[in-house]
């Protein structure tokens, strides 16, 4: 807005003030009807839908579905986007850069945006990315939402003992919850593993990940495992190098 | 002193209106009315109170325009809700659960509270993105309004962050996770990245001190951060005025007799030609050249 905008802008709204209403009571009235009934709205959801109790903490077992609040979801998502499988997905995208473009971009919406027309018909580009990104966070939501698949039996050819130490291992510290293998899992936040082998990474490469995802894996928002044993990690590892090569899906 | 005979001047405004001219005042509304006018006085809380109920805004606002009131008074809610489940909860990862377990199963009502504030933070994040959705899609950021938006966007991410910290303070399976993964996410960040981490882990590592430090921010920290960002909020709201929606009868009106206007001027204007109207600065008046000004 130029000056003389601003000027009109300025007139134009002292005279809406002058031939107003006063605050107390016709804005308030609705202020106070809206808020009653969202309070009673939340009072009814507690009710109906009593908050349960979940599992109690067990930092040693990770047999867990990490979840957050429904409102992060469409950032978890974004984990399951850019999860580091090409040039064109690092992981830093979801954890650094998407979101605070996103802050950015929402912070200076008014300076970027700057004309003098508030008619939304009369505003195009605005009416547009308003709806757009209403549409993309909807979707991102719903895509977050999806429940990870159950516990179904993971079926795999060729185990040797060796190889069935990993799987169970691999079932009991919950690593399903971000990963696929053979069609079981989470799609997200971690890469499916069903051919993790072929990427040919070695039994010390697994192992040092396992131990500090960060230091093989910048930006990696995998949990450390430091607390395996020496054994337990060598037979993760093992198992892990096998997918796909060994231990194949049927 | 000038208590006595401030029940003189026919104050409105106050409970005993009605009666002011019937009968003396009960002694019970004398000793109340002359309260408020010694506070008014040192502090002029009811001037200012009264210019901010009665001042004008535009006649037509919109129903829309409640939900940023909505959201105030929904942060009111997790505010008294969350002060209860607090004279119950133990911040220590011993007993957080069990503190939990005990408000959901024992304590009267505890059960109510606890849902009330966990549905009240979801409701909360609705209703402030239904708001900023309002603000975005009536321009009501728009001159001179941005810092107003700029305050609002900062509350809209404390109030994410009052999510994500209270969400680890039930200590259960899932939202330990979700909060180590979040920490994960945060510590991958570039430069500050570690840092940030370390400050919410309390340490390399997440452990027992973590939730202290989750305590500390969701009970403390970002409360505080949030009712100061709503005070300013407000500040600039009742400083500028509250917007008028866009499409407004009003504004329409306006525009309608500023148009009729036109058209009379062109039908009197011989051959349709229209009348230029006087646009540009006004010629400035000159001062005579006085002596002293030498050329
Ligand atoms: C909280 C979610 C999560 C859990 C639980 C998890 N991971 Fe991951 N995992 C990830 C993410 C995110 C990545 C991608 C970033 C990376 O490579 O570290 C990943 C990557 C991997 C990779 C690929 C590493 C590479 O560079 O090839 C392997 C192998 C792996 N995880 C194994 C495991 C195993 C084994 C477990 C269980 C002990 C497990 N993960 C548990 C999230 C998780
Ligand atoms: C805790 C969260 C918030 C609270 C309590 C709050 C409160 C309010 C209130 C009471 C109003 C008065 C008008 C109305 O109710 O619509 C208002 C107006 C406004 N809010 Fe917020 N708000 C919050 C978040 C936000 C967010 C997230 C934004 C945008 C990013 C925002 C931007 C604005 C703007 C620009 C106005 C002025 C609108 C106008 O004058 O028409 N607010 N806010």
């Amino acid at each position: 807005m130029n000056r003389g905008q601003k000027e009109a802008y300025k007139r134009d709204y002292a005279q809406a003030k002058k031939e107003g209403k006063p605050f107390f009571p016709y804005a308030v009235y609705k202020d106070l009807i809206v808020a009653t009934l969202a309070i009673g709205f939340v009072i009814g959801l507690a009710v109906w839908q009593r908050i349960p109790i979940g599992e109690p903490v067990n930092p040693a077992t990770t047999d867990f579905v990490p979840r957050p609040e429904w409102y992060f979801f469409f950032l978890f998502e974004l984990l399951r986007i850019f999860k580091g499988q090409g040039a064109l997905t690092p992981v830093i995208m979801a954890t650094f850069i998407v979101p605070n473009v996103l802050l950015v971009l929402l912070l200076v919406t008014p300076f970027i945006d700057r004309g003098p027309e508030r008619r939304i018909w009369r505003r195009p580009i605005a009416l547009f990315s308003g709806i757009a990104v209403v549409f993309l966070l909807a979707y991102l939501t719903h895509l977050g939402s999806e429940a990870p698949a159950g516990t179904e039996e993971v079926q795999l050819e060729n185990l040797d003992p060796q190889g069935q130490a990993g799987l169970d291992l691999f079932l009991a510290n919950g690593c399903l919850a971000c990963h696929t293998v053979a069609g079981v899992g989470a799609p997200g936040p971690g890469p499916g593993l069903t051919d993790e082998g072929e990427r040919g990474r070695g039994i010390e490469y697994q192992i040092e990940h396992l131990r500090d995802p960060q230091s093989t894996t910048p930006g990696s928002s995998m949990p450390a495992f430091a607390s395996l044993t020496d054994q337990e990690l060598e037979d993760l590892a093992v198992f892990l190098e096998g997918l796909g090569t060994k231990y194949t899906a049927p | 002193m000038s208590s006595s005979d401030a029940s003189g001047d026919g104050r409105t405004g106050t409970t005993a209106v009605g009666t002011t001219d019937i009968a003396p005042k009960k002694p019970g509304v004398k000793a109340g009315e002359a309260t408020v006018d010694y506070v008014d006085e040192r502090s002029g809380a009811t001037t200012g109170l009264k210019w901010y109920l009665f001042r004008n805004i535009p006649a037509e606002t919109s129903w829309f325009q409640t939900l940023g009131f909505t959201a105030m008074m929904l942060f009111g809610l997790q505010a008294i809700t969350g002060i209860v489940l607090a004279m119950y909860y133990k911040p220590d990862p011993a007993s957080a659960f069990q503190s939990i377990e005990v408000i959901t199963n024992d304590v009267t009502w505890g059960w109510l509270v606890r849902s009330m504030h966990r549905w009240g933070s979801s409701a909360m994040i609705v209703v402030v993105f239904l708001h900023m959705a309002r603000v975005f899609f009536f321009g009501a950021y728009k001159y001179p309004r941005e810092l107003t938006w700029v305050t609002g966007a900062l509350l809209l991410v404390l109030t994410m962050f009052m999510g994500l910290t209270g969400y680890l303070l039930v200590w259960d399976q899932k939202a330990y996770w979700a909060t180590v993964v979040a920490t994960n996410i945060t510590a991958s960040a570039p430069l500050v990245g570690p840092f940030v981490a370390d400050i919410l882990r309390a340490g390399p590592e997440f452990g027992p001190n973590t939730l202290s430090r989750f305590y500390s921010l969701h009970m403390l920290v970002i409360p505080l951060g949030i009712a100061t960002f709503i005070a300013i909020h407000l500040y600039f709201i009742s400083f500028l005025g509250i917007a008028e929606p866009p499409w407004s009868k009003r504004r329409f009106r306006a525009k309608r007799e500023e148009q009729e206007a036109e058209r009379e001027r062109a039908a009197r204007t011989p051959y349709g030609r229209r009348e230029v109207p006087a646009v540009g600065p006004p010629a400035p008046e000159r001062e005579p050249a006085r002596a002293e000004d030498g050329s």
